[in-house]
């Protein structure tokens, strides 16, 4: 992956975005000898974004904003810094095609680090991503196929769901009502009685319009006994150099169903039982993907996200035009020309800029297995609830198979309550799974997290979840 | 009992407020003809739809915003130096010396009188869809909560909880919150009155209303 960067170093991105991904961003233009400018709100001023993009963005490199998600915050600053382009990361802007589009149509135009606004339009969106896919013949879980607003239809659909599964011999059918809007596991809920609809529906409905602004609902089969793959993507601004970065296994997730350990690749038959040929089922996700991304021409990061039966059948639930948080994983098990120290934001931010991709499908190989934990403030043992207050000691043993992306600053540091809990990633390789578990214990075990509320009482996180949840990796 | 002429006393040895009146985002700042010692004065008109005096405006992405004075008062201090410069959000830009108003000191003194339900946690909070239906459609001051009561939805962190109201039956006398606004770990959410302790409230409406001289 060695190219010329003559042509990146007139760049300047603006890192549209907080914590740990935005460390990860600027770490990469770092690499890539592009500048940067970030920004903050007021409650992340401890932040180690922060201070990062202090110590490392000279000048220019750091404003502080009234919210992350005002576009008018990101232009302003992209201007009076003189960005060329703009990295939204994940969440925010990441999948908001009309902010993709101003970035490039404004009078002072930008380039956006992520697919073309075309795209993210059209496969950013539930529903159309699934009229894409059925008209490829790519298998989708059955449901709407655009997002409802009306009661009476809501519930029409939900029966016609129930009757289908009923149908196909499955003995609890059960719908799911999802925000149209929404993603990463906010805002689903199940029924399994439509007597019941009505006032799940209106509390889906409800909860979409406080936090997406959006009262859209999508009415579903809710597949159970699954487990969530994704294959990793990359396509250059070409539009037809697309290449995958193999498959990944997200399945172990908190009951909102919000991810919190993923392993690359998705399978390991060598060692686990499935039902069905895990090598075949990996390949077909793997096809079908790459068919969706060179249909509509994908020039960016993304991830097509699948749900895998137990007896094999896939289904792709969405596809995510944005770098994800799991990135690494994949990158870590990945060599392209027989190098190790794949870095997917490096290859989008390059990529995303204007360089080709200069590899095929066959210089990329894979070594090994990857996981990684997400590392969280929260209760497991209480619905995963969200803990707040302030962490006084966070710290783990550095090794060679360990690396650990964090915003969280070595002084005390008060979570803020107005973003996701997370605290940081863990990713851990190994040469098999059986290494790659037994280091994984490692890191845990020699973790240090300790805090406290408001109240004196200790911290809590899934430190123990991870643990007890790391022996059943790849296993159905 | 609550000894208003006692309160009273203690605000009128300092009957001021310092405000600053900051950023709401960034943007290039040009102020007004406004100077140190100048008096300014904040929104007017029966539905506060009269601005107040124009300290600055602030544009941004081509927008012009002006900046008016939240609250009556005297200019303490304009940071003029950030002059035609772009600024930070919560870039301070003109302080200003505010005499309390009598509402502001009823406030101030029902906080004392009223038993106050705090939030547990720094977080944003929304009244449950029936107390809210119940507020909008009814007189202030009379929708009545009584302890264990679900009250509030408690939003943080993109996760949602219900909160239970713990404290006297009473009605909602004050709000201290915006829906919108994230409140801090033990800010009071609302005042409660016991319907009993009513009249109490308005005879120290009254004392205020009585013994609080306006600038």
């Amino acid at each position: 992956m060695e190219n010329p960067r003559t042509e990146l170093s007139g760049h300047r991105v603006l890192v549209g975005n907080r914590g740990e991904i935005a460390i990860r961003i600027m770490q990469a233009c770092l690499k890539l000898g592009v500048a940067f400018t970030a920004i903050y709100t007021p409650e992340d001023k401890e932040s180690t974004h922060v201070s990062f993009a202090r110590e490392h963005g000279g000048e220019h490199g750091l404003y502080m904003v009234s919210s992350y998600h005002d576009a008018n915050e990101l232009m302003a600053v992209a201007d009076v810094s003189g960005c060329t382009a703009v990295h939204p990361g994940y969440g925010f802007f990441a999948e908001d095609f009309r902010f993709a589009r101003r970035v490039v149509k404004r009078d002072r135009k930008m380039i956006f680090l992520g697919p073309s606004w075309k795209i993210i339009r059209e496969l950013g969106d539930k529903i159309n991503t699934k009229r894409l896919a059925r008209s490829l013949g790519v298998p989708t879980v059955p449901g709407s196929d655009r997002p409802i607003y009306d009661e009476m239809e809501a519930e029409n659909i939900a029966e016609d769901v129930f009757d289908f599964q009923l149908q196909q011999g499955i003995d609890h059918p059960l719908v799911l009502i999802k925000a149209s809007a929404g993603g990463g596991g906010m805002g689903i809920e199940e029924v399994d009685d439509i007597d019941q609809f009505r006032s799940v529906y209106r509390r889906v409905r409800n909860y979409a319009a406080r936090q997406f602004k959006d009262e859209g609902v999508l009415i579903e089969q809710r597949v159970t006994d699954f487990n969530h793959l994704e294959v990793q993507i990359i396509g250059d601004r070409s539009g037809k150099n697309q290449v995958h970065f193999g498959t990944r296994n997200c399945s172990i997730q908190s009951t909102g169903r919000q991810k919190r350990l993923e392993v690359a690749p998705g399978f390991d038959p060598s060692v686990n039982e499935y039902n069905f040929d895990a090598n075949k089922v990996l390949d077909a996700i793997t096809q079908y993907s790459l068919t969706m991304a060179r249909e509509v021409g994908y020039d960016s990061v993304g991830t097509w996200e699948w749900i895998v039966t137990r007896q094999g059948a896939p289904f792709l639930m969405e596809v995510n035009t944005r770098i994800q948080v799991e990135n690494g994983v994949s990158a870590s098990i990945a060599r392209v020309k027989g190098q190790a120290g794949v870095d997917l934001i490096a290859e989008q931010i390059r990529t995303g800029l204007g360089e080709p991709l200069g590899y095929t499908q066959q210089d990329i190989e894979f070594e090994g297995f990857a996981l990684e934990y997400r590392l969280i403030a929260e209760a497991p043992e209480n619905n995963f609830t969200p803990w707040v207050g302030t962490i006084d000691r966070f710290r783990w043993k550095e090794h060679p198979w360990l690396s650990v992306h964090t915003q969280v600053p070595k002084s005390p540091y008060n979570i803020p309550t107005e973003f996701d809990p997370n605290l940081a990633l863990a990713i851990v390789w190994g040469k098999d799974l059986g290494e790659l578990k037994e280091r994984g214990l490692v890191f845990l075990k020699e973790l240090e997290l300790q805090g406290h509320n408001a109240a004196g009482e200790p911290m809590k996180n899934n430190i123990a979840f991870l643990m007890e949840k790391t022996p059943q990796i790849l296993k159905f | 009992m609550l000894n208003i002429s006692d309160l009273l006393e203690q605000i009128k040895q300092n009957p001021y407020r310092e405000i600053v009146v900051r950023t709401p985002h960034t943007g290039v700042v040009n102020f007004a003809d406004i100077k140190q010692g100048q008096a300014v004065h904040g929104p007017e008109g029966q539905w506060k739809e009269r601005s107040g005096t124009r300290l600055a405006t602030l544009t941004r992405e081509r927008n012009p915003k002006p900046i008016y004075a939240p609250e009556k008062g005297v200019v303490d201090k304009v940071y003029s130096e950030y002059e035609n410069a772009f600024v930070e959000n919560a870039t301070p830009l003109v302080t200003i010396r505010h005499h309390l108003t009598r509402e502001e000191v009823e406030n101030i003194i029902l906080r004392e009188a009223l038993h106050l339900f705090r939030a547990p946690e720094r977080a944003k909070y929304y009244f449950t869809p029936e107390i809210d239906a119940k507020m909008k459609s009814s007189d202030p001051g009379s929708v009545v909560i009584r302890d264990g009561q679900e009250l509030f939805i408690m939003s943080r962190m993109k996760r949602e909880l219900p909160l239970y109201y713990s404290g006297p039956e009473g009605v909602i006398y004050a709000i201290y919150f915006k829906p919108s606004d994230n409140v801090d770990a033990d800010a009071p959410l609302i005042g409660v009155c016991p319907q009993e302790e009513l009249p109490n409230i308005k005879e120290v409406i009254m004392r205020v209303q009585t013994e609080w001289q306006e600038n």
